[in-house]
């Protein structure tokens, strides 16, 4: 395991050609990690990041030959609160945006996670994933709306039994390549660095990190 | 056989759950009675749904009935065995409709117990690594055609609709 700690939360990082953040977004108990906990198999232990309502997912995968570090983002419980710190979006270059095909609600939410998405990152990319069609594979006839309305993918999705869950981290994976490799919001990027100034100053000054954690529970 | 549910409802005596159910090769309406066997005040309605969902007669005519609506119809036929009146059981179930349940808004115990509840779905469907048929890249195509039905979450959507 890594050192851990705030370390992990150095935004710059993601910077760097081969370190990608992809972020996970939904309601409560869709399955977010269930689908991250599919995709690593089981006997992955993610690190919990409590202080930030937030669990990190390791993951290094090779494309062409070049190693890709994937830092995958999930909630922990921040979407609770209907809306996450702006530093979840920070840096980000996909976003995997989940809901329940069980639950109607968590469909009818997903134009709020969407649009705060897109305050924060205009352009990455987004893939809209229905998942738990295991509970009733019907649902697989018919067609959501939402995601053809905004061009973006879609794919049904069953943490359960599998199905395509693998297919959805890989694609992320592309698309978050191919952005950062495309990028040209790069006014974007300057507007977040404005707007990040003092999270980033904070994070910048702390040299006993793992101390800073602990003696900041205010800091999330 | 091509099944559509159009109507569900319950008997008391003996416990059943009522479809009325279109057979779209012939055009008919029919009506199925469903015997709920094995059913006490104690039962567990979910689990009961299931079985009933899966069963191996009664499956193909309840194919477009949700899990959840089952199970609130056993719910029901369980009140009464506990003694409650219709209009009781109604009452203390509307509202109360998994689909519009906003679970961000529970407190973490609640949420934890509704997230226990839906992880026994979970279990019973996952397919695990030690399984002899598992695929890690298990990918299934689900192809768009033209007949695709819109699902009606989207048609009530208009005043809300900011996208």
């Amino acid at each position: 395991m890594d050192a851990g700690g705030i370390s992990d939360l150095d935004l710059e990082k993601y910077d760097a050609d081969e370190q990608v953040k992809i972020i996970c977004l939904g309601d409560s108990a869709v399955g977010k990690s269930k689908l991250m906990e599919r995709f690593l198999m089981d006997g992955y232990r993610p690190q919990q990041l409590s202080t930030y309502a937030l669990t990190l997912y390791k993951y290094t995968t090779t494309i062409n030959g070049q190693t890709i570090l994937v830092d995958f983002w999930d909630t922990a419980g921040q979407e609770r609160f209907q809306s996450m710190h702006p530093s979840y979006y920070h840096k980000s270059h996909a976003c995997i945006m989940v809901f329940d095909v069980q639950r109607k609600i968590t469909y009818k939410n997903l134009p709020n996670w969407y649009k705060e998405l897109r305050e924060y990152r205009p352009e990455i990319p987004c893939l809209v994933v229905a998942n738990k069609i295991d509970a009733d594979i019907k649902v697989t006839q018919k067609s959501f709306n939402f995601a053809k309305k905004q061009g973006l993918p879609f794919y049904f999705v069953s943490a359960a039994d599998g199905t395509n869950v693998v297919k959805v981290f890989k694609d992320a994976i592309q698309m978050a390549l191919s952005y950062k490799k495309n990028s040209n919001d790069f006014m974007d990027e300057v507007m977040r660095e404005l707007e990040n100034f003092d999270l980033e100053s904070k994070e910048e000054t702390s040299d006993k990190e793992e101390e800073t954690q602990e003696g900041k529970p205010d800091s999330a | 056989m091509s099944i559509v549910a159009k109507q569900c409802g319950v008997k008391f005596i003996p416990p059943s759950i009522v479809l009325i159910y279109e057979n779209k090769n012939t055009s008919k309406m029919r009506k199925r009675i469903i015997p709920v066997r094995n059913f006490s005040q104690y039962s567990d309605c979910s689990q009961a749904a299931e079985r009933m969902k899966h069963h191996v007669r009664h499956s193909v005519y309840l194919e477009s009935v949700s899990l959840a609506q089952l199970e609130r119809l056993h719910l029901i036929l369980r009140d009464h065995l506990q003694g409650l009146s219709l209009d009781q059981s109604l009452a203390v179930h509307r509202g109360s409709d998994p689909n519009d349940e906003d679970l961000n808004k529970l407190s973490d115990e609640e949420l934890n117990r509704r997230k226990a509840q839906m992880d026994e779905l979970f279990e019973r469907n996952r397919r695990r690594k030690e399984d002899p048929d598992f695929v890690y890249d298990l990918e299934v195509e689900f192809p768009e055609n033209s007949v695709r039905e819109t699902c009606s979450w989207d048609e009530e959507q208009s005043d809300d609709d900011e996208f």
